[in-house]
């Protein structure tokens, strides 16, 4: 039976609830009008940089710091032909790239521009034997460093993996971030759905020539309907009273609305060789004229993956380590979180990347 | 025509079994609190209950043949929209002397196969020199020499730098 004092806790309980629940309402309706300003006017990439090579669309970003570097060996950036690349650099506290540069990593960083109806025959070619090394040429005319530190995320982390085993001798160290290279692997949503049966890719380009953004954007949101049209809005709604929660929301849905399309012909190699026929991991992925054989990779390798990645499984990633010839491997895998997460969250800023500039540090000199 | 039918029926099946399971996912993963939980804490624990059991009946479904047989539907329809309203606007742009977008491409591609053509003449003679050079600086071994080594364009690809440099 309730007792007086059982009910006076349960009123009290109830009354700071209510309080709570009002004062977080009031919060909301506050914030509710300047949702638009803040969105309108997130900066995107918070690092200092400046452009210092051009090539088509290609800018390469250099990120500039007080103190000079303190290692001989550049690092540059791979970032992927989806999205844009400012999730590496989204905020202050939050940034890959600020990781490296204030250990002392001179950076750099590939962002490969937003392609139009021009760019649907650009292949796997152009990018890998044309781009990538046209980059690490001018770096090496710019740093005298011949060998600099690459470092691929998501489907830059494949295009890395496949330019390090196609040019071995140009990559010091590999870093690679969430990048998929075994697409056999049936944890993974995109895997099945690109199946030849049930997605025709030669009628979609031909039909589309690029990829449209909005086409991907549907696809990413798809992988986890619950969480992204349910979950989402309404933790935005339960926190929307919380500064810091709205700045990060917002940061972070700006830059996973801001899709780009991915030139035809690269989505088509890209699924019809990789998604399909899973060419990589037997060394049969055809680049141009030349095949990549992943055993050519000699440089040390560090393979790091989020344990609740969505969209690139650990499986898709960790098999890399066993098909490589590096003698020196390693895996850094951050547990509980999403393939976002591992570039933006904290747990990644506190335990990854300190543990990845240390890993890269003691192979720089 | 009962083959339409019952290829309807068995989405429809698939779709309900998904739906119940989804219901009964819930109503368990909802009642899983401990009674000492404090009020918000019960409801979050429900809604997080039931927020995962969707989440597992929604991917378990999306990797079920209906749901890929609708993907592919949905796509081919795309398709055929697409090449619908381009051959539409193409012939409405044909008729009004102006290039459509599929001209462009024309042209873009015809580029791209000259650039090719040319591209790999170069890689031919690039190799072809790399040769000559190799077999002029080789000591009698015929190796070329450290001091001398052949051009980049040994490794595959001749070297086509475009790009500018910025600062």
């Amino acid at each position: 039976m309730m007792t007086p004092s059982d009910f006076a806790n349960a009123f009290s309980q109830w009354q700071r609830s209510a309080i709570d629940e009002t004062t977080a309402a009031m919060g909301r309706m506050a914030n509710f009008y300047s949702l638009w300003d803040r969105a309108r006017t997130v900066q995107k990439g918070v690092s200092p940089s400046e452009v210092v090579y051009e090539e088509d669309r290609l800018k390469l970003l250099h990120y500039l710091s007080d103190e000079p570097p303190r290692y001989p060996t550049p690092l540059v950036f791979v970032y992927a032909l989806v999205n844009r690349p400012y999730i590496l650099d989204l905020k202050a506290g939050r940034s890959v790239v600020a990781n490296f540069v204030q250990a002392g990593f001179d950076t750099y960083l590939v962002d490969w521009g937003i392609p139009t109806s021009a760019d649907r025959h650009l292949t796997l070619d152009d990018y890998i034997n044309g781009y990538i090394t046209n980059v690490l040429d001018f770096l090496q005319e710019r740093t005298g460093a011949d060998q600099p530190s690459v470092l691929g995320y998501c489907m830059g982390g494949t295009m890395s993996t496949m330019f390090t085993a196609l040019h071995p001798g140009r990559v010091k160290n590999l870093i690679l971030l969430a990048a998929p290279i075994d697409f056999a692997t049936g944890d993974a949503l995109l895997n099945i759905w690109t199946q030849p049966e049930y997605f025709d890719v030669d009628k979609f380009v031909d039909a589309f020539g690029n990829c449209p953004a909005d086409f991907l954007q549907t696809t990413f949101q798809m992988l986890r309907p619950v969480g992204n049209w349910i979950e989402k809005p309404l933790n935005f709604y339960e926190h929307m009273h919380e500064e810091r929660f709205l700045d990060d929301f917002i940061a972070t849905e700006t830059w996973l609305r801001d899709n780009i399309p991915v030139p035809g012909e690269v989505y088509r190699e890209f699924v019809k060789y990789l998604y399909q026929k899973n060419l990589l991991t037997q060394n049969r992925m055809p680049v141009g004229k030349r095949i990549v054989d992943l055993r050519k990779i000699l440089c040390p390798l560090l393979n790091i993956t989020a344990e609740k990645d969505d969209l690139v499984p650990p499986s898709q990633s960790l098999v890399l380590n066993d098909l490589v010839s590096s003698k020196d491997r390693r895996t850094l895998s951050l547990k509980g979180s999403g393939h976002i997460g591992l570039a933006i969250g904290n747990r990644a800023q506190k335990e990854i990347w300190p543990a990845a500039s240390a890993w890269l540090a003691e192979r720089s000199a | 025509m009962t083959e339409p039918f019952e290829k309807a029926g068995q989405d429809a099946a698939a779709f309900q079994k998904m739906c119940l399971d989804n219901f009964s996912k819930a109503i368990q993963a909802a009642f899983t609190f401990t009674p000492g939980s404090a009020p918000p804490e019960i409801l979050r624990d429900i809604r997080t209950g039931i927020f995962r059991a969707l989440s597992e009946s929604w991917d378990e479904y999306m990797r079920s043949p209906q749901f890929l047989n609708t993907l592919k539907q949905w796509t081919d329809n795309a398709i055929a929209f697409r090449k619908v309203s381009d051959e539409i606007l193409g012939r409405a742009r044909n008729d009004l002397q102006a290039p459509s977008r599929n001209d462009i491409d024309n042209v873009i591609l015809a580029v791209r196969h000259m650039e090719k053509r040319l591209l790999d003449r170069l890689d031919e003679l690039a190799l072809q020199l790399a040769a000559r050079d190799g077999q002029q600086s080789a000591p009698a071994g015929g190796q070329p020499s450290k001091s001398n080594p052949p051009p980049r364009a040994q490794a595959g690809r001749a070297k086509r730098r475009t790009g500018r440099k910025v600062s």
